[in-house]
């Protein structure tokens, strides 16, 4: 009976057992344990929260470890936190710290301009963001056992998630209709990815590898919802809980309704007497160095 | 004339998609003759009454049994349990058909109807989920010696079985709603009902256990028609663990 760890089965399964769910941002223990109570299936567990990241400005960096450690001491469902991208010495710090999950996040700011981190190399899973499928298969290609969408976060606006998640399903369309194998190593060639990676997702009839959750906007239950009926696995919230007026009923409300997406008449209840949403601002009037979005390679 | 089978999986939160999979293959392979099986997802209580058997997947313990709570699922569940149907749970469905957990998480409710107690998160982390390539389930899956990589992510032991059946502990048979009381100590208990202690109920069975390197935890148990595994058969390739569930607790009914 010899066992194997940290292969992408493992790494990949654990995303697999988070379907469904809601992955909440949280900035402290108190919050992180109204996460788990309200039925959350994992938490990010960050110093700020993309909102305030946007407020505040300046460089992103890697949360301290002792709070992280103090979260992941407080609860018992998965913790991930979020390293910047390409900094491969906050993943092993993270690796070394055992979280459950790296979050190798655009939201933070970048380390290296050019490359991710060669997430292969970790026992640790991986989690990333991606607007479009070239950027989730490579993405997967260098160890990504789940994937994101990046939508944009801190804003409270679901257009840019929801552009993400067209953009990716547009792009496996293009590749499901491919014929021929040189027509499909050009694809291959435009989105930056190996041949066999794109051949695996056409003989697989364009279900990516991985898990595909959405994020950055989300705000509302019909949000995590829309997302939802639009093929996504799961979602993960920011902002959208701990800024609004009543955070313990829209993490609840949020629940039910990723459990219940497909069922309107459930969706309005949940929608009901919330107070409150967080402000949010519009992804148009962001400049574009101010998207976040755009980060990553 | 096709008896009609329905069985649920219940599509709180999970890998539920999973198990549908797995025996949507098998009855596409076996085309049951005297059957007409239907696999269904189950999120609200009227979709649960007209089922014939449940899986309950894999996922996070603590977000299905507080979702359940909340959309009126916890009792049905319940209720489906006592009627004595064939159920199983895999990982987080072990957790959620204890009757009793440690390393629980606050708020956290169990369906019970096993009379086991369950450590959750028994191996630690994410960094020490673990797969075993090959196993031997022949004892009790015939011919089955070699199954496909049974996955154990942040897996839960059975750390006791009968724990219950002989008990004459009399604050455990009467107490209803005992959840909250022990949250302190980590500690959950389903509540007495959930058990049915009138009824005369089989012993818990061990059906499979690791080996002396992972101290022969025990990670496989039946009692009747209920079927815990600690591991994920819905992550492997191999659809014989599901094959024999289906043909061993739901369509000998």
């Amino acid at each position: 009976m010899s066992e194997v760890q940290n292969t992408f089965q493992l790494k990949a399964g654990l995303a697999q057992m988070l379907k469904g769910g809601v992955i909440m941002d949280v900035v402290n223990v108190e919050q992180a344990l109204i996460a788990e109570r309200a039925g959350a299936c994992a938490v990010m567990a960050l110093e700020r929260v993309p909102s305030d990241i946007r407020k505040y400005g300046g460089v992103s960096r890697m949360s301290d470890p002792k709070f992280i450690e103090d979260i992941m001491n407080a609860v018992s469902i998965p913790v991930m936190a979020k390293c910047r991208i390409g900094h491969f010495v906050e993943a092993e710090i993270l690796e070394a710290l055992e979280v459950d999950y790296i979050d190798e996040s655009e939201v933070l700011t970048p380390a290296d301009k050019i490359n991710h981190i060669a997430k292969n190399d970790f026992k640790i899973p991986f989690v990333c963001g991606a607007r479009n499928l070239g950027e989730a298969l490579r993405r997967i290609n260098e160890g990504a056992a789940m994937i994101r969408t990046k939508g944009e976060a801190g804003t409270g606006d679901i257009s840019e998630a929801v552009n993400h998640i067209n953009i990716i399903k547009q792009d496996i369309e293009i590749a499901l209709s491919l014929k021929t194998p040189s027509e499909i190593q050009e694809y291959a060639n435009e989105l930056r990815v190996p041949f066999k990676l794109l051949q695996d997702l056409i003989d697989n009839k364009g279900k990516l590898p991985v898990v595909n959750f959405a994020a950055g906007g989300i705000a509302t239950p019909a949000d995590a919802a829309l997302c939802m009926q639009m093929g996504c696995d799961g979602v993960f919230v920011g902002s959208g809980i701990f800024k609004s007026a009543n955070p313990e009923k829209i993490a609840r409300a949020i629940v039910n309704s990723v459990t219940h997406y497909n069922d309107p008449k459930k969706i309005l209840e949940y929608s009901k007497d919330l107070g409150e949403s967080m402000q949010g601002i519009t992804v148009d009037s962001l400049k574009n160095f101010e998207k976040l979005s755009t980060r990553g390679w | 004339m096709k008896q009609k089978i329905k069985l649920g999986v219940l599509a709180i939160q999970g890998a539920f998609k999973e198990h549908i999979h797995h025996f949507e293959k098998i009855i596409e392979k076996e085309q049951y003759q005297d059957y007409e099986i239907e696999v269904v997802e189950i999120s609200q209580a009227d979709q649960l009454i007209s089922c014939n058997a449940l899986v309950i997947p894999g996922g996070e313990s603590t977000s299905i049994s507080i979702t359940a709570e909340r959309i009126g699922l916890l009792e049905p569940l319940r209720d489906f349990i006592r009627k004595g149907k064939p159920v199983w749970g895999t990982c987080a469905g072990l957790i959620l058909l204890a009757s009793k957990i440690t390393n629980a998480s606050a708020g956290q409710k169990l369906i019970g109807g096993l009379d086991i107690e369950v450590q959750r998160n028994a191996f630690g982390r994410q960094l020490n989920s673990f797969a075993i390539p090959k196993v031997d389930f022949s004892s009790f899956i015939p011919g089955c010696k070699d199954f496909q990589h049974a996955v154990f992510i942040r897996a839960p032991v059975v750390t006791a079985i009968n724990i219950f059946n002989n008990t004459t502990d009399s604050f455990i048979k009467n107490n209803d709603n005992n959840d909250k009381y022990f949250n302190n100590q980590s500690v959950v208990y389903a509540p007495s009902y959930a058990y049915n202690f009138e009824e005369k109920k089989p012993q818990v069975e061990i059906l499979s256990r690791l080996d002396e390197s992972h101290k022969n935890l025990i990670v496989a148990v039946r009692q009747g028609q209920i079927l815990g595994t600690a591991f994920h058969p819905e992550l492997s390739k191999d659809s014989r663990f599901h094959q024999w569930f289906l043909e061993e607790f739901v369509l000998k009914l």
